[in-house]
């Protein structure tokens, strides 16, 4: 269950503040939820206020479940260190020592599958590799939401299969909040759906109602 | 090396070791440089890091503190191993003084790192700014000279230089080394109050800041 009372939301740009939520009130379930809305109407900047590493400017969201750091394209790793020290890193951060964090590393290590890379420095890695380590290190926590930002679409087909595989079991464990553009993808991943349009977020019941009105909402602009 | 060394005493009218004088303020010198510069980046370039929700912005200021202080302590050792093996005479007045001016200074660096860390997030001239008054600072914090020996030459100078707050800490670490020297500039007080305004003002800030400073 994730709370939202009286949530605004704004950035400043160089025409004044720009808001992404006015005033947004919304109990949302424990469910598989889809976040759809077009570039730029806040999706990511609504999932990461969710993460908790970015904050409302007013109202408040609350939330009893544990949410782990939404998995992107990019950041979150120390270029200079290799996989395994990155990997390393975040088991303690997350309080993760000894024969635990030696299971995480090696089923990173396996899901990834990068090879001797995997000892190397980040920076010597495509973006391809660097979202494979991502996407493994986020699989081998557990948490009640995992944010996911796009990432399903990365990778060569080999790794897509395998990453919708995992995630696709990892789902039985947790619930996911799955910001895509891809209609598929949500339909078959997500049981509710929110719409977020013109500072509002919308909430439906059944992701095919809400991938319906924001097809609408796409003619229209169209 | 040691003919150098003890060719660079003689030219100097005072009978303190000046090798020994140098190694001292440069060693607490760039540790306040130092523990600035790192703090002023640390913010900013950690921004990656902020996606952990554990991992708070102070989190990575302590982390490259505690990098510093390491580096730190290695460079003194080697200093002091050097220092044994040209068989100098490194005995210290008030050893302990010694000590609490450097803990001192470091504490003051790290509430200064602390403003220019968060000023840097939001105004980004902020780090550069330090950056350019490092190199002028290491000639007008009495790195490599005494105020004694200045106030010697021309007291209004002195006084001048005694503005500098980091003069201050040269002098008290300098003033309970050297037996010829002593700390009768050291302004204590002084001292105090800008270490309590620079650290109290960066925590103060930090707390009310640490929400925008994570979503920057």
């Amino acid at each position: 269950m994730i709370k939202l009372e009286n949530v605004t939301k704004s950035y400043p740009t160089l025409n004044g503040k720009k808001f992404i939520l006015e005033d947004v009130t919304l109990d949302i379930p424990r469910k598989n939820i889809g976040i759809l809305g077009r570039n730029g109407a806040g999706k990511s900047t609504l999932l990461r206020m969710l993460g908790g590493i970015e904050y409302p400017d007013s109202g408040k969201i609350s939330s009893d479940c544990s949410f782990s750091w939404p998995m992107g394209l990019s950041g979150g790793f120390i270029p200079t260190m290799s996989a395994k020290e990155n990997v390393k890193f975040v088991c303690r951060i997350y309080d993760k020592y000894g024969d635990e964090m030696r299971e995480i590393v090696e089923s990173v290590r396996e899901f990834c599958d990068i090879g001797e890379y995997f000892d190397m420095p980040m920076k010597t890695y495509s973006s391809g590799m660097r979202s494979r380590v991502g996407f493994g290190l986020s699989l081998s926590f557990d948490f009640d939401y995992l944010l996911i930002d796009e990432t399903l679409a990365t990778g060569d087909t080999v790794f897509k299969e395998k990453a919708k595989e995992a995630l696709e079991n990892k789902i039985g464990e947790c619930n996911i909040l799955l910001v895509n553009h891809g209609v598929q993808v949500l339909k078959n991943m997500c049981d509710v759906g929110i719409l977020l349009h013109e500072q509002k977020l919308y909430y439906f019941d059944d992701i095919g109602d809400a991938i319906k009105e924001y097809n609408k909402i796409n003619r229209k602009a169209a | 090396m040691h003919m150098v060394l003890r060719g660079s005493d003689s030219s100097s009218n005072s009978v303190y070791d000046y090798a020994v004088f140098l190694v001292l303020s440069m060693t607490s010198f760039f540790l306040f440089r130092d523990t600035l510069g790192k703090s002023a980046g640390a913010f900013t370039g950690n921004k990656s890091l902020f996606i952990y929700r554990r991992v708070k912005p102070v989190d990575t200021i302590v982390a490259r503190m505690l990098v510093e202080i390491f580096i730190m302590s290695i460079i003194m050792s080697i200093f002091i191993i050097i220092g044994f093996y040209l068989g100098r005479d490194m005995h210290a007045k008030n050893l302990g003084m010694v000590f609490l001016g450097y803990i001192w200074l470091f504490v003051f660096g790290f509430g200064l790192g602390l403003l220019v860390a968060i000023g840097n997030v939001f105004y980004d001239f902020v780090g550069k700014l330090v950056g350019y008054i490092s190199m002028p600072l290491l000639f007008l914090s009495g790195v490599f000279y005494s105020i004694q020996s200045v106030y010697q030459v021309s007291p209004d100078v002195a006084q001048l230089l005694l503005y500098n707050p980091l003069v201050h800490f040269m002098e008290m670490i300098h003033g309970n080394y050297f037996y010829d020297l002593d700390d009768r500039f050291v302004d204590y007080e002084y001292m105090a109050i800008w270490t309590a305004v620079t650290l109290f003002s960066g925590l103060w800030l930090y707390i009310f800041l640490e929400k925008r400073i994570v979503s920057s």
